[in-house]
């Protein structure tokens, strides 16, 4: 899994500096929003029965890259995400490509695609969290004009996966968790 | 305009699909009843073909044959002429079985209630010759517990499996609830749970074999020795045989283990370690009983130190993780001499003055124990990349047993041991 976002990074950071040559136009997309979603899961305290919690997380990420057509930049994407149970990192690959719409207003498209990192995540005693594949594709608007910064807002779907895990319970020999994040994500952000 | 929208109803579908998908696995034990009739049980003690370590529990060594005990299954009978390459010679048979003790060409092994007597004059063909029937009442395997039902001559046995289940969960709860660990925490211990075993040297005649520290079964002169739950039992060997079911002594609760050592008989319960004289082996005497916390502790003596592994996570529930230095040179009055604290130690095995100490997932460690007040200042070696229930150390050859198979070592450098080899549980050598 780590190889194939590796690769991505890989592909996505050499598809950026195929450019260099010419005079490379440099491309931050810095956001901030929260990420929603869902669970529905069998409540051991109330008889095995279905219940489902709505779920919030913040999260943060920075696209950096560079414009290689006029409507297509490639970059880097670096993030945190505050997980209820897990602080993950996302790093990947990302690309920003404007569909349409008027010199101010602007209609893009993005998606990043990697590795979510628990570097920063801190394990009970027992327990351990690994991060693992992120997708994150979605659509955005643009306000501002060509050439300056501009606001963004972004509506995606995040999907992230994690491994935990955890010490097993008395009559149990092994315990582990899989993990699978799949939330909207809304944000604001800039873009340069 | 239309692939735009296209494009725009995906994102919208899979925004409303938004449910965070949690799945928890676990290996959880199941039990299982089931009952044998005792006719039927007693016609299957025989050999079979070798066949590869399953569950591998206690082992014993009698000059070059190793004879390991499969949980509750039998024995495998296993040629140890050349410690680098062990071979399997036969598999006993024995429903129920969890101890071994061997003197001259007989082999003592329970079977559920009963306790049989095996020629192995020729390893390759052991046969039953005797049979001490019902003087075992109830046991424990695995964590599954069994009954003698003796008006309808039968065994209400547990089947412990291990069953893997996954069920949807929150993808919060990160901690465990407290409680299960507070609670009662009787079947947690595998290596407690009549799986382990180990071996130091002992005290009795050339014509036995080597049991180990967690062993229930020990011979002395014309006696063998072996405690249930409750219960010393005694057998008459004088025709070795034909057992004869001499005497029974009760304990108490919760015994685990004995140990004999000079004339002395070092009995651990979960309570504490008992010791009993043994000058007149027909009839031991209680000289003291050393009390310490709840915990598992198998015993070995040298000279006048018993040195006892107590650990936590265990059958017998505790909370200490440590190892004691008692000083028994008066039986009647046992005085702690050191605690040193460990990591989970299980079994032990002392070749003085180095001292082998399992330490569970945490591998095994070897000491130094000349200074009895320093222990922890001299250790020795510490190997990290294994797993260790168990250790037999027969001078210059270490007998380890851990969860993935049973491995054999020069120890001749207790510093640095050397793997002569290795047979992994589920495949045969």
């Amino acid at each position: 899994m780590k190889t194939i976002a590796f690769l991505l990074l890989f592909l996505a950071t050499t598809a950026s500096y195929a450019q260099m040559g010419k005079s490379v136009r440099f491309v931050n997309h810095t956001e901030f929003g929260g990420l929603f979603g869902r669970v529905k899961y069998q409540n051991p305290y109330a008889g095995n029965s279905d219940q489902v919690d709505s779920k919030t997380s913040l999260t943060i990420q920075t696209f950096n890259g560079v414009q290689v057509h006029r409507k297509l930049s490639a970059g880097v994407t670096l993030g945190m995400d505050w997980y209820k149970a897990a602080l993950l990192n996302p790093v990947a690959g990302g690309l920003r490509y404007d569909f349409l719409g008027r010199k101010n207003v602007q209609l893009f498209g993005t998606v990043d695609a990697g590795y979510g990192f628990s570097w920063f995540h801190d394990d009970p005693e027992g327990f351990s969290t690994k991060g693992g594949l992120m997708v994150n594709p979605g659509l955005g608007m643009k306000v501002g004009k060509p050439g300056v910064a501009a606001f963004t807002i972004t509506l995606t779907y995040k999907r992230q996966e994690a491994h935990i895990e955890k010490t097993p319970l008395w009559d149990q020999k092994q315990r582990f968790e899989d993990r699978v994040y799949n939330r909207l994500a809304l944000r604001l952000g800039i873009s340069f | 305009m239309k692939p735009k929208l296209l494009l725009l109803c995906v994102v919208a579908w899979l925004c409303w699909s938004c449910n965070d998908q949690c799945k928890e696995t676990r290996v959880v034990r199941r039990f299982s009843n089931v009952t044998h009739s005792l006719m039927e049980l007693r016609t299957q003690v025989k050999a079979e073909s070798p066949r590869t370590l399953e569950q591998p529990g206690k082992m014993y060594v009698k000059g070059k044959y190793l004879y390991v005990n499969e949980i509750k299954k039998g024995i495998h009978i296993i040629d140890n002429g050349n410690p680098a390459s062990p071979k399997f010679v036969t598999f006993i048979n024995i429903p129920g079985n969890g101890d071994i003790a061997v003197r001259d060409n007989i082999l003592y092994a329970d079977s559920f209630c009963d306790l049989v007597s095996i020629d192995i004059a020729d390893p390759t063909a052991p046969k039953e010759v005797g049979r001490v029937k019902n003087v075992f009442k109830t046991g424990l395997f695995d964590g599954g517990g069994w009954s003698l039902n003796e008006s309808v001559g039968s065994i209400t046995d547990q089947n412990v499996e291990w069953v893997t289940e996954t069920v949807t969960v929150n993808c919060e709860e990160n901690v465990t609830p407290n409680w299960w660990w507070n609670g009662f925490l009787v079947f947690a211990d595998r290596a407690f749970l009549s799986s382990s075993s180990s071996a130091s040297p002992q005290s009795s005649g050339a014509t036995n074999g080597q049991a180990g520290s967690m062993a229930r079964f020990a011979l002395d002169r014309n006696f063998l020795y072996a405690v249930s739950q409750t219960q010393l039992h005694l057998f008459n060997i004088a025709k070795p045989a034909q057992p004869i079911d001499f005497t029974t002594i009760n304990l108490g609760w919760g015994i685990e283990t004995i140990f004999p050592y000079g004339n002395k008989l070092f009995i651990g319960s979960s309570t504490g370690m008992f010791i009993y004289d043994n000058t007149n082996p027909a009839e031991p005497k209680q000289l003291s009983n050393f009390q310490h916390g709840r915990a598992c502790d198998p015993v070995v003596v040298h000279e006048n130190i018993a040195y006892v592994t107590l650990r936590t996570g265990t059958a017998c529930g505790g909370g200490q993780n440590q190892l004691d230095l008692v000083d028994v040179s008066n039986p009647s009055s046992p005085q702690l001499i050191k605690s040193y604290q460990m990591e989970n130690p299980h079994g032990l095995s002392i070749d003085f003055p180095t001292l082998f100490l399992c330490e569970g997932e945490h591998g095994l460690k070897v000491f130094d124990v000349t200074d009895k007040f320093s222990i922890d200042r001299n250790q020795l070696a510490h190997f990290k990349d294994m797993h260790a229930y168990d250790v037999i150390s027969l001078g210059k050859t270490l007998l380890l047993i851990g969860e993935d198979g049973f491995y054999q070592y020069d120890s001749s450098n207790p510093k640095d041991l050397k793997m002569l080899s290795k047979i992994p549980v589920g495949k045969a050598n």
